[in-house]
C-alpha cells in the first residue's frame, strides 16, 4: 500500500499538439479512493494508464510509494487493474484467470490455491472457479476482473470504468460493493469514470478533468458546495447548476426585467471582487418556488416548460421572461401541481450562491 | 382454483380454427425457395458426385448412353491408380504441403504480429507490399527462377517447391492472421503485463490460445493452395519430386483417356484438400479476401 | 486543491532511449517482421529484376552460345507478334468473363443461402466444393467426363433439346475453359457475397421495412449498397487470381487449336518450356508485368479502401 503522486505529470502523443494529459498534480493518500471524472477527452483514462505504466509519461514524474515510475514497466510497478471490459483471459477458467498474475511472480501453487480459494469467497465466485469467462454473466465477469485484482495484494487498485458495462441495477449495488471492498482492504485505489453519480457516490475525493488539465481536486461535498470554477459547477450536479452572466446593480444583480436582491454577505463578494458583471450560480434547489399570486413578489419571474415529476420531488424546466428566453432549472416539492405555461416567481434562498469571474471562470 | 383467468378462455392456444397470418401463408414461397435450394446445391455439386461415382465402376460401365447410375461398385481403378505408381507424388505432394505450411507459419505469425499487436511505422506500405506480390502474374517470374533453380541444380528437387509455395502462401498467411491478431483485444496484452508476465509469456500464454483456431484455418489455406498448385511443379520437376496434379497429367498421357481410372485418379488427388476445405470452410472467405472479410 | 485551468503550457517531452519511438524499439518492432518480408523479397522480387535482364537478350536454350545482348528487340517482336495480341485478348475475355458470370451465379447462389431452412449448412458444403477440386483434377473432369461429345454428361443432358455430339472443347474451346472456370469459382464469389449479406446489420433492415420499403426495395436501397464492398472485391480478388489461369487450359485444350484458347501465361510457357525462347517469354513477362501494374493500380485502391474497412 502506498501514497500515489502525479507530479506535473505530462502525455504529449503529437509534439507541438495540445497534451493528452497537461502538467497533473495530484496526491493521492496511502488507502484513499480517489475517482477521476471527466467528459470524454478529458485525459482521465489516459492519466490512469500512465499510472499503469501503459502509457508513457512524456514529462514530468509520478511516484508510487515514493519511487519514480519513468521507465518501469507495468509487471513491475505492483499494481493491479480493472479493466472497462474486463480483459478476461479467455482461453483460462475463472480460477486460472485469478491465480495467473500470482502465477506470473512464481507464487507457490498451494498459496495460489488458498488466494484464489479467499478471494473467490469474497467475490461469491466459489462454484464458478472452473467455468470459462463466457459462460459467465456481465457481472460475473466483471467479479473476476475485480478477483484478479484482489489476489495480487498490490499497492494500488486501478479502474478503467469498471461498470459501465453492467445494466443500471448492477452498477448501482456493485459500485456499493466496490467501495466497501475498498474500505476494507484498504489498497489506495485509483477510478475512472465518466459517471458523475459514481464519481461523487465512491471517492474519497475526486479529481475533475478537463481537456487534460484539472480543474479540481476536492472532497464530493467541497466540490459539489465549492466548485472552483464554472466548468466544475456545470459538470457536477444533476440537472447542473444554472449559471447567469448578469449585470451588478446597487442592490443584487439584474435578471430579465426585475431586481434580483443579493443577501448582503454575497454582495460585499461581488463589491470587493470590483465586477460590473458576475456569472451567478444557483443549484436547482437553491430556488423558492412562489406563483403569480403574490406570495413570490420581489422574485424572477419564469414560464415552465416542462415538468418531471420524479415523486419525491419535481424539476421544472422553466424560462426567464427576458429577452433571450434564458432557461432555468428549478427543483420543486414533489407533485406541487406545476403544469406546462405556468407563470412562477423564483427566489434564491440560500446564501451559498455561487459567484464566479465572467472572465475568467474562476470562483470568486 | 374457482377464479380462472379470463385470459385464458379468449385466446385459444394453438387452435385449429385460427386464421392463419400473412407470414404463415408467405412460407410456402419460402418451401419453393428452400427446393430451388437445393436442386441447385446437388445440381452443381453433381459433376462431383459423379466423378465419385464413376472412380467406383469397371470401364464398360462407364461408357454408356444413358449414363448407368446403378453399377457394381468396385475398387480396381484405385489399385489401377496406385499400380501405375501414385504413391511416391502423393508422399510428395503431402512432403511440401506440410513443410510449406509449417514455414509459412513460421514466418507469417511473427510478421503478422508486426503489422497488428506492436505495429512497425509503415504497416500500410507493408500489407501493400504483401499483396502486391500476389498481384505479380507468376509466369513473369517462371523463366529466371527455372534458369536460377537449373544452375543450382535444384530442378525437380522438393525443396524447391516447399520455397515456392512458402512465398506464393506467405502473403496470404500475413494477413489472413493480421486480422487474428487484431481481434484480439488490447486490453488483454495490458491486463497481462501489468499482472506482470513478460511480452514472451503473455504471447504464449494469452495471445497464442486465442489466435489457434486462427492459425488452423490459416494453416488449412495454405494447405489447399500448395496441393492444388500445379504451373510450378510441372515445370521445375520431373520423375523424382513431382506432385499429384503433374501425377495426373502423367496419368493420361501414359494409360489414355478412361473415364473410371482418371476419375478414380482425380478422386484421390482431390480428396485430401476437399476435406481440408470442408473443414476450413467458415474461415475459407477470410483467408482468401486476405483477411478484408470476416 | 485548485489549479487553475489553462496554463501556457509548453512542456517538452523527454527522449526516450526506449519506449516507443525510440530507435532500439523501432527495430524491436521491426524484427518479427523481417524474415518474412526479406524471404518475400528474395523469392518474389528478385526474379522480376532477372526477367527485366534476360528480356534484354537473345538467349534460346536449345542453341548454346546463342546468348547475346539484344536490346529492345525482344519487345520489338512481342508487339508485333499478332499472336500475343491475341493471346493479350484472350486472357482479358477469359478472365472477365469468369469472374463477371462466377460474380453473378454466386450472387445468387449466396441470395438462396441467405435464409434459414433445412439442410442450410449441407447445401453450402456441397456448393463451394468445387472450388476445393485440385484445378488439374477438375479440368480433367470437365474434359472428359461431361464435355466428351459421346459419352459426356453435358450432351447427354441436352440431347432431349436436339443438341447432339457436339464436341464443345474443340468448338468452344475459350468458352468450354470459362464454364470450368465459372464452376469453380462461381463458389468463391459465394462465400464471398454470403458473408456479405450476413453481415448486414438486422436493425438498419428492420428499420427500412418499418419505413415502409417491401422486399425488393429493402434489396436494391440497402443490400445492394451495402453488398457493393463484396463484390468489387470479389471481383478484384477474382481477377488476381484467374488471371493466372494456367492449369484448366493445360488441360483441357493445351491453348487450341492454334491460340484459340491460350492465355498469356500458357503462351509465355509454351515459348519458354516448349520453344525455349528465353529472352523472349522474359520480354512478354516484363509485359505483363508492365499492364498488371497499370491495372491494379487502380484495383489496388479499390481493395484498399475494402481492407482499411472505409465505408466511403
Amino acid at each position: 500500500m502506498a501514497e500515489v503522486e502525479f507530479d506535473q505529470a505530462s502525455r504529449i502523443y503529437t509534439p507541438g499538439a495540445k497534451p493528452a494529459v497537461n502538467r497533473l498534480d495530484l496526491i493521492i493518500d496511502d488507502g484513499e479512493f480517489v475517482v477521476l471524472v471527466g467528459p470524454s477527452g478529458s485525459g482521465k483514462s489516459t492519466a490512469l494508464r500512465m499510472l499503469a505504466g501503459l502509457e508513457e509519461i512524456d514529462a514530468g514524474q509520478i511516484r508510487i510509494g515514493g519511487k519514480n515510475m519513468v521507465g518501469v514497466a507495468s509487471r513491475d510497478r505492483d499494481i493491479a487493474m480493472v479493466f472497462q471490459n474486463y480483459a478476461l483471459y479467455p482461453n483460462k477458467t475463472v480460477g486460472e484467470n485469478m491465480a495467473f498474475p500470482l502465477k506470473m511472480r512464481g507464487v507457490d501453487k498451494a498459496v495460489q490455491q488458498e488466494k484464489v480459494k479467499a478471494a473467490a469467497d469474497i467475490l461469491g465466485l466459489t462454484d464458478y472457479l472452473d467455468r470459462k469467462p463466457r459462460a459467465l454473466s456481465g457481472g460475473q465477469r466483471q467479479r473476476v476482473a475485480m478477483g484478479r485484482a484482489i489476489v495480487r495484494e498490490p499497492q494500488v487498485f486501478l479502474m478503467d470504468e469498471p461498470l459501465s458495462n453492467l445494466d443500471a441495477k448492477m452498477r448501482v449495488s456493485t459500485r456499493t460493493e466496490i467501495a466497501a471492498m475498498q474500505r476494507r482492504l484498504g489498497v489506495t485505489t485509483v477510478y475512472v469514470t465518466h459517471d458523475q453519480v459514481e464519481a461523487m457516490t465512491m471517492g474519497d475525493r475526486v479529481a475533475l478533468l478537463k481537456d487534460g488539465a484539472l480543474q479540481q481536486f476536492a472532497t464530493p461535498a467541497e466540490l459539489y458546495d465549492k466548485p472552483a470554477n464554472v466548468f466544475v459547477a456545470g459538470f457536477i450536479g444533476s440537472p447542473a447548476m444554472n449559471l447567469f452572466t448578469l449585470p451588478v446593480g446597487a442592490e443584487g444583480v439584474r435578471i430579465g426585467s426585475s431586481d434580483l436582491a443579493l443577501p448582503g454577505s454575497l454582495h460585499s463578494r461581488i463589491s470587493s471582487a470590483g465586477q460590473d458583471t458576475i456569472t451567478l450560480g444557483i443549484r436547482p434547489e437553491q430556488w423558492a418556488v412562489g406563483g403569480d399570486n403574490g406570495d413570490g413578489a420581489g422574485g424572477v419571474k419564469a414560464q415552465v416548460d416542462v415538468v418531471e415529476e420524479l415523486g419525491s420531488d419535481a424539476f421544472l424546466y422553466a424560462h426567464l421572461d427576458d429577452e433571450k428566453q434564458t432557461p432555468v432549472v428549478v427543483r420543486s416539492a414533489g407533485r406541487s401541481g406545476a403544469r406546462r405555461g405556468d407563470q412562477i416567481a423564483l427566489t434564491p434562498t440560500s446564501e451559498d450562491l455561487h459567484l464566479f469571474s465572467p472572465e475568467t471562470g474562476e470562483r470568486l | 382454483m374457482a377464479t380462472a383467468t379470463p385470459e385464458r378462455t379468449v385466446t385459444p392456444a394453438g387452435g385449429d380454427d385460427q386464421q392463419l397470418n400473412p407470414k404463415a401463408r408467405r412460407s410456402v414461397g419460402g418451401t419453393l425457395l428452400s427446393v430451388l435450394a437445393w436442386i441447385v446445391g446437388i445440381g452443381f455439386f453433381f459433376p462431383i458426385l459423379w466423378m465419385v461415382l464413376t472412380a467406383f465402376k469397371q470401364e464398360a460401365d462407364a461408357y454408356t448412353t444413358p449414363p448407368k447410375l446403378f453399377f457394381s461398385p468396385t475398387l480396381d481403378q484405385f489399385r489401377a491408380v496406385f499400380d501405375a505408381g501414385i504413391g511416391p507424388y502423393l508422399l510428395n505432394s503431402l512432403f511440401a504441403t506440410v513443410v510449406s505450411t509449417i514455414l509459412v507459419l513460421v514466418l507469417a505469425t511473427p510478421a503478422a504480429y508486426a503489422v497488428s499487436l506492436r505495429p512497425v511505422k509503415k504497416v500500410q506500405d507493408v500489407l501493400f507490399f504483401f499483396i502486391s506480390t500476389k498481384m505479380l502474374p507468376v509466369v513473369a517470374a517462371i523463366v529466371p527462377i527455372y534458369v536460377v533453380v537449373n544452375d543450382i541444380g535444384m530442378l525437380d528437387n522438393i525443396w524447391t517447391l516447399i520455397v515456392l509455395y512458402t512465398a506464393m502462401n506467405l502473403p496470404i498467411a500475413v494477413w489472413m492472421m493480421r486480422s487474428f491478431f487484431q481481434e484480439v483485444p488490447k486490453e488483454l496484452l495490458e491486463a497481462a503485463s501489468m499482472d506482470g508476465a513478460s511480452l514472451a509469456r503473455s504471447l504464449r500464454e494469452v495471445v497464442l490460445p486465442v489466435i489457434s483456431p486462427g492459425m488452423a484455418a490459416t494453416a488449412l489455406i495454405c494447405v489447399i493452395f500448395a496441393w492444388n498448385e500445379f504451373f510450378f511443379a510441372v515445370n521445375l520437376t520431373a520423375a523424382r519430386a513431382a506432385t499429384v496434379p503433374v501425377f495426373l497429367v502423367g496419368f493420361i498421357t501414359s494409360e489414355g483417356l478412361y473415364f473410371a481410372k482418371l476419375c478414380a485418379a482425380a478422386t484421390m488427388a482431390a480428396l485430401p484438400v476437399v476435406i481440408a476445405g470442408w473443414i476450413a470452410q467458415n474461415k475459407l472467405v477470410q483467408g482468401l479476401s486476405f483477411g478484408a472479410v470476416k | 486543491m485548485t489549479v487553475t485551468a489553462e496554463r501556457p503550457a509548453e512542456v517538452t517531452p523527454r527522449r526516450p532511449d526506449r519506449g516507443p519511438g525510440s530507435r532500439a524499439d523501432g527495430w524491436i518492432r521491426r524484427a518479427p517482421l523481417l524474415p518474412a518480408l526479406i524471404f518475400t523479397i528474395i523469392i518474389t522480387q528478385l526474379p522480376f529484376l532477372f526477367t527485366i535482364y534476360y528480356s534484354l537478350q537473345s538467349w534460346n536454350l536449345v542453341r548454346p552460345g546463342s546468348r547475346q545482348f539484344v536490346g529492345l528487340d525482344n519487345y520489338v517482336k512481342v508487339f508485333t507478334d499478332s499472336q500475343f495480341r491475341q493471346v493479350a485478348l484472350n486472357t482479358v475475355l477469359l478472365t472477365a468473363g469468369a469472374v463477371i458470370f462466377s460474380m453473378i451465379l454466386g450472387l445468387l447462389f449466396a441470395l438462396l443461402l441467405d435464409r434459414a431452412f433445412f439442410g442450410r449448412g449441407f447445401i453450402r458444403t456441397l456448393l463451394i466444393t468445387p472450388f476445393l477440386i485440385t484445378p488439374v483434377a477438375a479440368a480433367l473432369l470437365w474434359k472428359t467426363v461431361l464435355f466428351d461429345p459421346t459419352y459426356g454428361l453435358i450432351n447427354f443432358v441436352l440431347s432431349p433439346f436436339g443438341a447432339g455430339q457436339t464436341d464443345w472443347i474443340s468448338t468452344f474451346p475459350l468458352t468450354s475453359v470459362m464454364i470450368a472456370l465459372v464452376w469453380q469459382w462461381a463458389p468463391f464469389m459465394m462465400l464471398l457475397t454470403l458473408a456479405g449479406l450476413q453481415s448486414q446489420p438486422h436493425d438498419v433492415l428492420e428499420a427500412a421495412r418499418v419505413d415502409g420499403a417491401g422486399t425488393f426495395a429493402v434489396f436494391r436501397e440497402v443490400t445492394i449498397p451495402h453488398l457493393r464492398r463484396f463484390i468489387e472485391l470479389g471481383l478484384v480478388l477474382g481477377a488476381i487470381y484467374l488471371v493466372n489461369t494456367f492449369d484448366a487450359i493445360y488441360m483441357m485444350t493445351q491453348g487450341g487449336p492454334g491460340t484459340a484458347s491460350a492465355n498469356l501465361p500458357f503462351y509465355i510457357y509454351q515459348r519458354a518450356f516448349l520453344g525455349f525462347d528465353i529472352g523472349q517469354s522474359a520480354a512478354m513477362g516484363v509485359v505483363v508485368v508492365v499492364a498488371t501494374i497499370i491495372v491494379s493500380t487502380f484495383a489496388l485502391r479499390l481493395i484498399f479502401r475494402s481492407f482499411s474497412g472505409e465505408e466511403s
